[in-house]
């Protein structure tokens, strides 16, 4: 419901985001801990290996993983303090059910669980089964993943299940399956080391995955240019051999430029091209005209560079690319993706040491979270939910009739626009921080309002779940037994650290028991997260995905497997492609034509200014978990607008002074942060505060038409300067909603 | 009590070019009780307006240490490792000699407990023969610690310098840092090295 | 020049240790009363404040010291007297006394160490005066029931015995034993578990202080008991073991951690030049144009850098000591990124 039970102060005061900081003389027992588990990292998708130390069933602190061979030790500060999120004062520990005017009040889980089930069933009988929607994560590890896609299809019934990771990397997904027949990291980091050149497109690497920097150093120690593509200065650009500040929403343009200069300079692998892919006349054609002053003019980079750029990349004997959310957050995601793929295809540098291609995986499970089965078009093992034989093949490991099982439901903003309208009429949320993370977040909070019954499994109280009717204590990942993917394509092992505390439940047994309830009981006989596993594996058998030949045991015998392994006696494929066989139908690796389109809103004398967005270093996605760590908080403590000083003086606007930034669809205010490191015609806001500080009361609900991951990273805005200086941080109510 | 396996083949080797400004090092300092939770390394942006450069420092260590030697309180000592320890909680008076006279400014001041603290180079971690912690969990290798051969290797083409000019002074550490090849020494401010 | 700076120490040290005995002598009317049974810890303090006097000079000597305690008192004896004075009760009060600032640095050590100090301070001001002779009590001419306490020889009070008082005053060192001996236990409890503690504490630095003081403080209870209980049985060994552990202590005093008792009200030096500091010209970075510290501070710092061979002065006549610790900090990451571009190559 979109009015809170209470006001959101009340809330905050009983449910936080309160801060949580190490007791000044350190937890007591850390020094001598029961236990030290090694695990990883909660957050991002390079899952560092990371120790906790356990005392008394609480996560008492950390120490660096040393042997695990990605991040050899390494943390950024979010892995450093991630052990906070543990112990924590806002931690749901009871079920919870809405009050009106008193806010939330405990109630047995048996109470929870018959109340949850009546509501469903109602729901589902007098609008249909697809009136239930599910709306799941990727923080989940792979065992929860498979288990909500088959929970949702089997339990719930309902086609209408997506994810979180709709918001993350689908467009690279997508793009991925289009141009090789798979979604995965082509290369491991590890074939940075001696790659010439390093293309970093869109991604704010330093902040958004620190531990992969080493990496792109080390790359650099022995001799990678490095190409930066962002349209801010960010400090994985501020030392780049080149830095292309991009106009926002215009990258295919570029990466359609140096196509074109390849093809004019025959910097071009013909071999490759000839025996090992398709559609390259198509791609040819599309950027037949994409010359250098052209290029200029559209993305706003100065021909020298950009030529300068194609120089370095074209003749390289290795190269490693690796893009993320910043082409990939646009109405042409699926299109930037296979621009940057074709110049990886026409240099032919792919399957090869130091010949890498990759997307920077952003969730923690992103990259296992989108292979096995919460994707509303996907089954486990990354098959497609509409064709007859995956349909099949998973009805038989699932033990229903392949009628029985739900087709292709709508995505996760488009779940909202349903709700929206009035056709979803309940939702289940796990894992999930909707009126955060989605764009146009106004809408989101609106359509809330027609929820009839909304339930929220969670272990804070995050901004959606204060809106919800029920919410259910669930569990932290160092809760839980289970593995996870890498942005790497490496499964590694999540260790249950601790139980739950107080009458909180681990997420699997709390979908368990729902299964049973709604009578999907025999489908749920699950014991252990191995099990689940287990039957995971022979899942993605077959699958492009596929998991059959990793076992728990050699996980940990070797500290992770890279998939595909297809038979218990295979080794794992770190390195893809080195056979050449796609897996496209063709078995080709292909092409695609990608003519230029500019991005859904562009700007106008009304809405003069692009807007973008992104993250810091210190907080992590909605903020569910970081906003409640207290010196992740003090780092960066609310969204700056950073604004060239050039556009700054134009409109008047000082330093840290208000800015009300306002588009089509809300405004928001913002204290200016002047700084020269960002393009003249753009301004930037990181997302992941709620409520008044929330970016996304002004992003579009523009999609991609593949993928349709909305278009977070341009909009048109316009500045309006209040002539106010903003107030210290702490003054301003950022966490409360309007 | 302490048992020392401080291994002496180690160093220390800052190289803040690669510095990202994560923060991460001085987040895990502060998880130490030693210094009851203050990070004792420092990352700030030199200057935001123009540049995300950011300098990162921790304490280098100097072989004739300033701050010990304008201590009044003699409360700053240097081991037989080159370690110069935080200050002596006994003795230290609280006047903020040493952080002023440092010329890398580190030495600490925290008001509420009238007592300087700086690095001690993860003395509970390094006297047992692991490394700083700021140094294992640094994710852009601005922060190494481990052997000269093994720094070498990475990196053949920067050279570790541990010599230092403010004005005319001249400062040698026990800490390195990463300077192009063939550097003998950095020049922070005032006059040039004379060859 | 090390022989002349112990020589010019040893001198202040002998004149106050001849100051002492001629007070000694003095007030204990000729040794009229003093009680021979302390004669050894009356050799004990003689070398202790020998010790300390030669130490506390020594100090001194060293430029930084020097410029604190010479700045300080010149500020004291200044016109502004009354203002400095009021700054140092105040912190004699929240400092020494308060001790706020150990409470600050956690709450086991402060309790810990006010519990510790409140009892060596009553000790030090019961036995000091005991052991020179200054004071001495006896029992009323006339009478069985009424206690007569003599400071100097004169008479300054009188006390009945049986009553409270009486049992207050006679074991006031019962008393400051057990707060020393719950202070102690509280911070060995600490030293054993605060993991802060364990990395660094050592046993000569941390634990001999309060292995000492639990000694003297167990050993002084002990004497007490004895003859309540034991009806004396262990005089002998308790007033022995006692005596050592207190001229033990007493002869580490100059040298150990005990001698931070000495020192800290140096503290109380340090608070007021702050304070005249501050009434002054503040020191302003050129890097961050905030200040940073007073301008009186720097310039004094140049001097005694200079005075200890330090030179931070730069070709245009400025110092690298004009800028704050983050100036300095942003100067070498300034400095090593232009390093860097001329050599054409951030990595390598």
């Amino acid at each position: 419901m979109a009015t809170l039970p209470v006001s959101a102060e009340k809330l905050i005061a009983s449910f936080g985001p309160s801060l949580n900081f190490p007791p000044q003389e350190g937890f007591p027992g850390r020094d001598e801990p029961d236990d030290v588990i090694k695990t990883h990292c909660c957050f991002c998708g390079m899952q560092c290996g990371i120790k906790l130390l356990v005392k008394n069933n609480r996560v008492v602190g950390f120490e660096p993983w040393e042997e695990f061979p990605f991040n050899e030790g390494r943390l950024c500060p979010k892995g450093v303090q991630r052990y906070l999120q543990n112990n924590h004062p806002d931690r749901l520990m009871e079920p919870l059910a809405r009050v009106e005017g008193t806010g939330f009040r405990p109630i047995a889980w048996d109470t929870a669980f018959d109340q949850l089930t009546a509501n469903i069933q109602r729901i589902q009988a007098q609008h249909g089964p697809d009136a239930f929607a599910m709306l799941s994560g990727v923080s989940l590890s792979n065992e929860k993943s498979y288990l909500v896609g088959k929970f949702a299809r089997i339990a719930l019934k309902t086609k209408n299940l997506d994810y979180n990771g709709r918001l993350c990397m689908v467009s690279a997904g997508a793009g991925n399956k289009k141009a090789f027949g798979l979604d995965r990291a082509s290369n491991t980091y590890a074939d940075l080391a001696h790659a010439e050149v390093v293309v970093i497109c869109g991604s704010n690497v330093s902040e958004t995955f620190p531990t992969l920097t080493h990496w792109i150093w080390q790359a650099r120690d022995n001799g990678a240019k490095l190409i930066v593509v962002d349209p801010r200065l960010t400090p994985i650009a501020r030392t780049a051999d080149l830095h292309l500040p991009v106009r926002p929403g215009r990258d295919s343009a570029l990466y359609g430029a140096i196509l074109h200069q390849m093809i004019k300079h025959d910097w071009l692998d013909h071999e490759f091209i000839a025996n090992h892919t398709s559609g390259f006349e198509e791609a040819k054609q599309a950027v037949a005209d994409y010359d250098l002053e052209w290029a200029e003019r559209i993305t706003g980079i100065a021909k020298e560079k950009i030529l300068l750029a194609a120089q370095w990349w074209g003749p390289a004997k290795t190269s490693f690319l690796l893009h993320a959310r910043g082409i990939e957050h646009h109405s042409k995601g699926v299109e930037n993706v296979l621009a940057c793929i074709n110049l990886v295809l026409a240099s032919g540098r792919l399957g090869k040491p130091y010949c890498g291609y990759a997307t920077i995986t952003g969730q923690g499970n992103g990259q296992g979270g989108r292979e096995h089965g919460h994707k509303c078009d996907q089954l486990p093992g990354n098959r497609d939910i509409e064709n007859p034989e995956h349909r099949k093949y998973i009805s038989e490991v699932w033990g229903i009739e392949e009628k029985d099982l739900p087709g292709k439901g709508l995505t996760a903003y488009e779940i909202i626009e349903a709700i929206d309208r009035g056709e979803i009429k309940g939702l289940l949320s796990i894992c999930f921080n909707p009126l955060v993370s989605l764009p146009n977040n106004n809408l989101v909070r609106r359509a809330l309002d027609k929820l009839e019954y909304y339930v929220c499994i969670d272990f804070f109280l995050n901004e959606t779940a204060r809106h919800a009717d029920l919410v259910l204590p669930g569990s932290l990942q160092e809760e839980e037994e289970g593995t996870v993917t890498t942005a790497e394509g490496r499964v590694v092992r999540i260790r249950k650290a601790v139980n739950p505390p107080g009458n909180a439940r681990s997420d699997t047994s709390i979908l368990l028991e729902i299964a049973r309830r709604l009578g999907a009981g025999k489908h749920f006989d699950f014991n252990s997260a191995e099990e689940i596993f287990n039957e995971l594996r022979v899942a993605s058998k077959g699958g492009t995905a596929d998991y059959f030949g990793i076992t728990y045991q050699k996980i940990e015998d070797h500290m992770g497997i890279f998939w595909p392994c297809p038979s218990e006696d295979h080794p794992g494929t770190p390195r893809l492609w080195e056979d050449r066989k796609f897996k496209t139908p063709d078995g080709r690796a292909h092409f695609h034509g990608v003519p230029y389109r500019d991005p859904a809103e562009i700007t106008d004398p009304e809405y003069p200014v692009i807007l973008t967005t992104g993250r810091v270093v210190s907080q992590y996605l909605s903020g569910t978990q970081t906003r409640r760590i207290g010196k992740l908080v003090n780092q960066y403590p609310e969204p700056l607008l950073e604004i060239h000083p050039g556009l700054a003086a134009s409109l008047g606007i000082r330093q840290r002074e208000l800015v009300r930034v306002v588009t089509r669809r809300g405004e928001a205010e913002f204290p200016a942060q002047i700084v020269e490191t960002i393009r003249e015609d753009t301004v930037f806001v990181p997302y992941h505060w709620p409520g008044r500080k929330s970016a996304n009361q002004l992003t579009s609900g523009h999609l991609d038409p593949v993928s349709k991951i909305p278009e977070f990273k341009v909009c048109a805005c316009r500045l309006v300067p209040t002539g106010k200086q903003a107030p210290a941080w702490e003054e301003t109510k950022a966490y409360a909603s309007p | 009590m302490i048992t020392t396996t401080f291994r002496t083949d180690q160093e220390f080797f800052l190289d803040p070019q690669r510095c990202i400004g994560c923060h991460a090092c001085e987040m895990a300092c502060a998880e130490c009780e030693t210094n009851g939770h203050e990070p004792m390394i420092q990352v700030d942006y030199v200057d935001r307006f123009l540049s995300p450069q950011t300098s990162v420092q921790l304490c280098m260590h100097c072989e004739d240490p300033v701050c010990a030697r304008v201590c009044p309180a003699d409360a700053i000592m240097k081991d037989e490792f080159g370690i110069v320890h935080s200050a002596n909680t006994a003795r230290c008076i609280a006047c903020s000699n040493c952080v002023q006279a440092c010329p890398f400014g580190v030495p600490k001041k925290i008001e509420p407990l009238q007592l300087m603290m700086k690095c001690n180079m993860c003395y509970d971690r390094t006297s047992a023969g692991k490394k700083p912690m700021c140094a294992t969990v640094c994710p852009s290798g601005a922060l190494f610690y481990g052997t000269r051969v093994e720094m070498t290797t990475r990196r053949p083409n920067s050279t570790p310098v541990n010599q230092f000019r403010f004005g005319r002074q001249l400062v040698r550490t026990k800490v390195n840092i990463m300077m192009p090849k063939g550097a003998t020494e950095l020049v922070v401010d005032g006059e040039e090295a004379s060859p | 020049m090390i022989s002349t700076l112990n020589l010019r120490a040893a001198a202040v040290a002998a004149l106050a240790t001849f100051l002492l005995v001629a007070a000694i002598l003095l007030g204990s009317r000729n040794l009229a009363n003093f009680d021979p049974a302390l004669v050894a810890y009356l050799f004990g303090c003689i070398f202790a404040c020998f010790g300390v006097v030669y130490r506390y000079c020594v100090w001194l000597q060293r430029p930084p010291t020097w410029r604190y305690f010479a700045r300080g008192w010149q500020l004291f004896f200044s016109r502004r007297m009354v203002v400095y004075g009021w700054e140092l009760m105040k912190h004699f009060v929240g400092d020494l006394i308060g001790q706020q600032f150990i409470r600050n640095r956690g709450m086991t050590l402060g309790y810990g160490h006010r519990l510790m100090a409140s009892g060596c301070f009553l000790a030090f001001a019961v036995t000091f005066p005991l052991v020179f002779g200054w004071i001495h009590f006896g029992l009323k001419p006339g009478g069985i029931d009424t206690y007569e306490i003599y400071t100097f020889g004169f008479k300054t009070g009188e006390f009945p015995l049986h009553t409270w008082i009486a049992e207050v005053i006679f074991n006031a060192l019962n008393w400051s034993a057990m707060l020393v001996i719950a202070g102690v236990m509280l911070l060995m409890r600490r030293r054993l578990t605060h993991a802060g503690q364990i990395a660094i504490q050592t046993f000569e630095g941390d634990w001999l202080p309060l292995i000492v003081l639990l000694a003297i403080s167990v050993t002084g209870l002990g004497i007490t008991l004895d003859y309540k209980f034991m009806g004396g049985q262990a005089h002998q060994f308790m007033a022995i073991t006692h005596a050592i552990t207190v001229i033990l202590f007493l002869i580490w005093l100059p040298f150990g951690k005990f001698y931070h008792i000495i020192q800290r009200p140096a503290q109380l030096g340090v608070a007021i030049y702050r304070k005249a500091g501050t009434e002054g010209p503040p020191a302003i970075c050129p890097h961050t144009g905030e200040v940073f510290d007073f301008k009186m501070h720097i310039d004094d710092l140049k001097d005694v850098t200079a005075e200890l061979g330090f030179d931070y002065t730069r070709n245009d006549g400025t110092s690298h000591l004009d800028l704050s610790p983050r100036g300095k900090r942003a100067a070498l990451a300034t400095a090593h990124l232009k390093a860097r571009e001329q050599s054409g190559s951030f990595f390598g």
